[in-house]
């Protein structure tokens, strides 16, 4: 399944897989502390068609390192719902990595 | 979740909180309780003297949180209206961050949804405060949301 074998390929795997397959824009936000270590609150991503969140977030980590400590105390959020790390992603989708929250 | 009644008021908001305002908007003449929680700013956290807050929120999901809130004490309890107010921005020492209020014909009804309102926003709306001391700030020890499970199939809500 190409969703979940992208990520691990290099960085010319488009020009390897079959032309069936797509690369999608995200909208990516961050929130709180990781919005500090990613320098911005809002980006955006080119990956393959169906790549999970967690890939998104691979993606990123490789480049900001200093935000894979924070994996594990993060929840994401597809299209303003929250969302399971495997969540497969498409076109125009908009996922914001969410530090524990503490309004009140 | 169904949409809140037209009458609840949920709002996020970068001005003071009127909570005068929000009880007039929930009581009316069938109701015997009015329940508010006034969420405020305390000078101290973990020992320190606190100097100010700076909230931020991913607004549009926060909103949207907040309704579902409002949404579910409407199905849980037998209430009449709800106000939810959360403030965004520096909040000095004293004011008011979140402001609920629940009105509802008897007492235990409203003390119970506004209970579960506050509790539940403060577990799921993706809402953060940064605290300020001499000398420095951090972000504020928070809850994680409750995660839906990992689905190995891939099968996801639209």
């Amino acid at each position: 399944m190409i969703a979940a074998l992208a990520p691990t390929l290099p960085a010319s795997y488009n020009s390897l897989v079959p032309v069936t397959s797509q690369t999608v824009r995200v909208k990516v936000l961050f929130f709180g502390r990781l919005k500090e270590i990613a320098g911005r609150g809002e980006d955006s991503a080119e990956i393959a068609e169906g790549a999970s969140i967690e890939h998104l977030f691979a993606a990123f980590t490789a480049q900001h390192p200093e935000l894979a400590p924070f994996r594990a105390s993060l929840v994401a959020s597809r299209n303003q719902e929250f969302a399971a790390w495997s969540t497969p992603l498409h076109a125009g989708d908009e996922v914001a990595f969410l530090p524990p929250v503490s309004g009140g | 979740m169904t949409a809140p009644s037209h009458d609840d008021q949920i709002f996020l908001t970068r001005d003071a909180i009127d909570a005068a305002a929000l009880i007039r908007r929930v009581r009316a003449a069938e109701d015997g309780a009015v329940v508010t929680f006034d969420g405020c700013v305390r000078n101290h956290s973990h020992g320190r003297p606190t100097l100010y807050l700076d909230y931020e929120a991913y607004e549009s999901m926060a909103l949207a949180k907040m309704r579902d809130i409002a949404a579910e004490i409407h199905a849980k309890f037998p209430i009449h209206r709800v106000a939810i107010a959360h403030r965004l921005g520096r909040l000095q020492i004293g004011e008011t961050s979140v402001f609920i209020a629940v009105s509802s014909p008897h007492r235990p009804a409203a003390f119970d949804a506004c209970r579960f309102a506050i509790d539940t926003l403060k577990r799921t709306v993706p809402i953060w405060k940064k605290e300020y001391f001499e000398g420095g700030a951090v972000w504020a020890d928070g809850e994680l949301p409750p995660m839906p499970a990992e689905a190995p199939a891939a099968k996801t809500a639209s």
